[in-house]
């Protein structure tokens, strides 16, 4: 320790005239202080900005320029031998070099700004950075590059060939942390790619001070040993690092459907067994994962985190569209129960939305300006594309395999739009006037739907290809949730939040049934299953699932919740479900993810638990 | 605990494909004086780094004080001083300041004694070690090796640049007296005159062996240079081994590296040879005949 000291001294008083020009640097942004400001800026401000711009590029620069020839320079000077000729070890003489070093690029920051920070005061000079922040990251910066230059100082001053080497071994441990960090970030995990990141980075100047002790116990005098060592201990380090963070990463994407416990977030397909659960699993920070499971064969099959907020399923619930996002561009996928693999579409989106025809054989996307495209999944084929006029929100669905119908939002009112996959015709079959956005809700056929102007009790069944108003049903008031059940009759609540109840009418609009629900704040449908109809509601007590059993007009079971798991298919496809509602899935108190029979009220936990802190 | 301040077993250096030192072996007791010889690129620095541990050798072993000179340089280096080819200390430093750095390394210094040489030298301590000619450098590297009163003085090339003057008291006055109190010495030089008078032993380099390793005074005693009046010579080299045979005036000229008073004097009074001269040759005289004779294969 003794001798380090010994030797940082000297390398200080080499470079003393460096530290004179910071004090020079000092002085500066004061005599330009007097030079008149404009765009209404002090004095004291030019001198302080001045001042961090000097003191930082300053800085910067030192830590290249010195880097590279502290030990380099020496090496290829034949200078290094006035070292090894005293009785001092490669130790002492590597960190007295590299303490004197990083004491002139911390002295000559703190000389330079120094007066500045003085100055300011409370101002700040730069972005609201304080100027506390400013002095970490421009030290960190100039330690960063100091290691760095010194280990590119070595490498080309030895005029090795194994300059080749390291410059693939760089490039091998590039790719390596790009794959680690694309894996970590594609489970969202921020605060895990920010502790890699950071953990790799102290690795790697670990490596850097403790390789540069050992280049110079290996290699001595002769630059060529010395890069030989260097280059050896650096990428065996980093070699080891990496593989130590690869075992970890592939732990943390590893997390099966069972650690799940945190953040947990799921969709369900309204008619198949498919779900989507995703969440952060245990130990692994902030990583998110997500799981496609078959909740009749318990299968389940992992897929990309954002694939629960991203995956459209078919209205059949057999399959289901996952996007593979990579980069900006999303590569389509579909799932099919019973099948392990995807089946890649050959689409890709880069904006836009999509979804599947009923039974999942093809897609349609919307992308940008406003184009309308189908594709044959089987034949990877495009079948016809058109551009839709002036779209603000549209609700599309695959009518039939062969016709896509269009609910258009336009400023006037509702624009009903049909694409004929044979005819290649794009064609306006119908048109609502409405001066505010229109709510509609179709039945199984998609002959008929109720048309509810947003913020009205205003309901009326209408033709769903002409839009042409069929009757004017008589609610109650004020009306609520509403859809068509599978049987074609038509559901709603109506009734303020102390006393709703749930009118069940016939597909004329005759009502044929009110059953009270008790006090709720927002109630809705989850699906029906020709017996039941299932809601799920908000109260002040907490959220339920009510089944409500349709011929003795009460409420047959209630399960207390604390999140439903929507249930949905295409782009909000407003059909009821094709199939009868056979699964609920919610997350209940403590946060696990239950699947629950609404017809025997059995339920079945399929992941979850408490999770510190969530 | 062996008599050798220095031991080198079979030494090899490898640059490359370059062979720098072949399997070199050689030892100097302590308190002797050991001079190496060669050419430039022969391989003596190469030699020298090994022995002061800067650089690992591809094979062997180098003991000083019978510890490793690579594993136990920094503990070695407390016994040794150092005047290496190059003048290597920082060019920015004063001749002062290297002292005073190099000072507060050893266990022990000699200010007053680095004053007094460089002193004596000429060279002023306010000097910036870069402004200096090559041999002021050297000085000051021998004036600073010298503070340590070291056991083993390694010098490698340490005339190089320096004029007459102070190249004789270097040797007669600096290293002949070190010599004379018992400090070892191993020197690399060229100037063969020079160490003639105090080296013990000598050895000579050549790409990379160590062709010659003898003590001074047995070399010399074997080594004869014989000028014969008649051409061409006659000699029984079974007898009289010539390492070079060349014309000399009206004769010839041998030299023998295996000289013997009572098998000339045979030959002579056998009539074997003719008239004859025989004379004692420099060390450096010798070392040309060695160089000679390989390059035209009487080794």
């Amino acid at each position: 320790m003794k001798n380090a000291l010994v030797i940082a001294a000297r390398e200080f008083e080499e470079k003393r005239f460096v530290a004179y020009s910071a004090v020079a640097f000092a002085l500066l942004p004061f005599l330009v202080g007097v030079i008149p400001m404009s765009h209404g800026r002090t004095p004291r401000e030019g001198i302080v900005m001045l001042a961090v711009l000097l003191a930082t590029g300053f800085t910067l620069g030192l830590s290249v320029i010195t880097g590279a020839s502290f030990v380099g320079r020496d090496l290829s000077d034949g200078r290094m031998s006035f070292y090894f000729s005293r009785p001092v070890g490669s130790v002492s003489i590597w960190f007295g070099k590299l303490i004197a070093g990083i004491i002139l690029l911390v002295g000559c920051f703190g000389v330079i700004a120094g007066p500045a920070r003085l100055v300011a005061g409370p101002w700040s000079p730069v972005l609201g950075v304080t100027f506390s922040q400013l002095t970490g990251v421009v030290l960190t910066l100039a330690v960063a590059l100091f290691l760095i230059a010194h280990v590119i100082g070595t490498f080309s001053r030895s005029r090795s060939q194994l300059v080749a080497f390291d410059f693939a071994a760089a490039v091998l441990c590039g790719v390596a942390i790009r794959y680690l960090i694309v894996s970590l970030a594609g489970g969202q995990a921020m605060l895990l790619v920010k502790w890699l990141s950071i953990s790799l980075a102290i690795a790697l100047a670990a490596a850097i001070i403790a390789g540069g002790a050992w280049q110079l116990e290996r290699g001595r005098t002769d630059r060529r040993r010395n890069h030989l060592a260097l280059s050896q201990f650096l990428w065996g380090s980093m070699a080891v690092v990496l593989v130590l963070a690869t075992a970890y990463v592939a732990w943390v994407v590893s997390a099966r459907l069972s650690d799940l416990n945190g953040q947990l977030s799921a969709t369900h397909s309204p008619s198949g067994p498919l779900a989507i659960v995703g969440g952060t699993a245990k130990a692994r920070a902030d990583y998110r994962t997500a799981f496609l499971i078959n909740t009749e064969t318990g299968d389940t099959t992992r897929l990309d985190s954002r694939a629960v907020w991203t995956a459209i399923y078919a209205r059949d619930g057999r399959s289901v569209v996952v996007p593979r996002i990579e980069g900006n561009v999303a590569q389509l996928q579909i799932y099919r129960a019973g099948a392990r693999d995807p089946v890649d579409t050959g689409l890709s989106l880069t904006a836009g939305e999509f979804f599947p025809s009923d039974d999942g054989g093809r897609i349609a996307t919307f992308t940008s300006p406003r184009v309308l495209s189908v594709y044959e999944i089987a034949t990877k084929r495009s079948l016809v594309s058109a551009r839709i006029p002036g779209t603000r929100f549209g609700r599309a669905f695959f009518l039939t395999p062969d016709v896509v119908r269009v609910y258009n939002q336009m400023d006037d009112g509702l624009q009903i739009l049909e694409l004929d996959v044979r005819t290649h015709r794009l064609q306006q079959t119908g048109a609502i006037a409405s001066a505010t956005f229109i709510q509609i809700f179709l039945d199984p056929t998609a002959a008929h739907m109720l048309v509810r102007p947003a913020r009205t009790d205003n309901l009326t069944l209408n033709d769903a290809r002409t839009g042409m108003v069929i009757r004017q049903l008589s609610i109650g008031s004020p009306a609520g949730a509403m859809r068509f059940l599978r049987d074609g009759r038509i559901a709603l609540v109506v009734g303020p939040h102390a006393s709703p109840r749930l009118d069940i009418l016939s597909s004329e609009g005759a009502v044929e049934k009110e059953i009270p629900l008790g006090p709720s704040n927002w109630t809705t449908f989850v699906g029906d299953d020709g017996d039941r109809v299932v809601l799920a509601v908000k109260r002040d007590r907490g959220d339920e699932l009510l089944a409500v059993a349709l011929n003795r007009g009460l409420v047959e079971r209630r399960e207390p919740i604390r999140e439903w798991v929507r249930a949905s298919a295409g782009m909000s496809d407003p059909r009821p479900a094709m199939e009868p509602l056979r699964d609920v899935l919610f997350t209940d108190a403590e946060n696990h993810i239950i699947r629950w029979s609404p017809g025997s009220g059995a339920k079945k936990v399929i992941t979850g638990g408490l999770a510190s802190g969530d | 605990m062996t008599d050798n301040a220095i031991r080198i077993s079979d030494l090899t250096v490898q640059y490359g494909r370059k062979l720098a030192v072949d399997r070199a072996a050689l030892s100097v007791e302590r308190g002797r004086v050991y001079a190496l010889v060669g050419r430039n690129g022969a391989g003596k620095s190469s030699l020298v780094r090994c022995l002061l541990g800067q650089q690992k050798p591809q094979r062997g072993r180098v003991t000083l004080f019978d510890e490793d000179a690579w594993a136990r340089r920094t503990p070695l280096m407390q016994r040794i001083g150092v005047v290496t080819e190059d003048a290597d200390a920082p060019p920015e430093m004063s001749v002062a300041a290297i002292a005073r750095f190099c000072s507060r390394l050893y266990d022990k210094w000699d200010q007053d004694g680095v004053e007094a040489r460089l002193r004596a030298f000429g060279v002023p301590m306010t000097s910036r070690f870069g402004t200096l000619s090559k041999g002021q450098k050297k000085q000051v590297s021998l004036a600073l090796a010298l503070a340590t009163a070291p056991e083993l003085l390694v010098l490698d090339d340490p005339t190089l640049g320096l004029d007459v003057v102070a190249r004789k008291s270097l040797f007669e006055e600096v290293i002949g007296d070190l010599a004379d109190r018992g400090t070892t010495i191993f020197i690399t030089t060229h100037d063969l005159v020079g160490v003639e008078t105090f080296a013990d032993r000598v050895g000579m380099m050549e790409d990379g062996r160590l062709v010659l390793d003898e003590d001074v005074e047995a070399l010399k005693s074997r080594f004869r240079r014989i000028r014969f009046a008649a051409q061409p010579l006659a000699l029984d080299t079974a007898v009289l081994r010539p390492t070079l045979v060349r014309s000399w005036g009206g004769g010839s000229e041998a030299i023998v590296s295996n000289y013997d008073d009572l098998a000339f004097d045979r030959m002579r009074t056998t009539g074997t040879i003719g008239p004859a001269e025989v004379s004692a040759m420099s060390l450096e005289d010798i070392f040309i005949a060695i160089a000679s004779g390989k390059r035209e294969g009487n080794a």
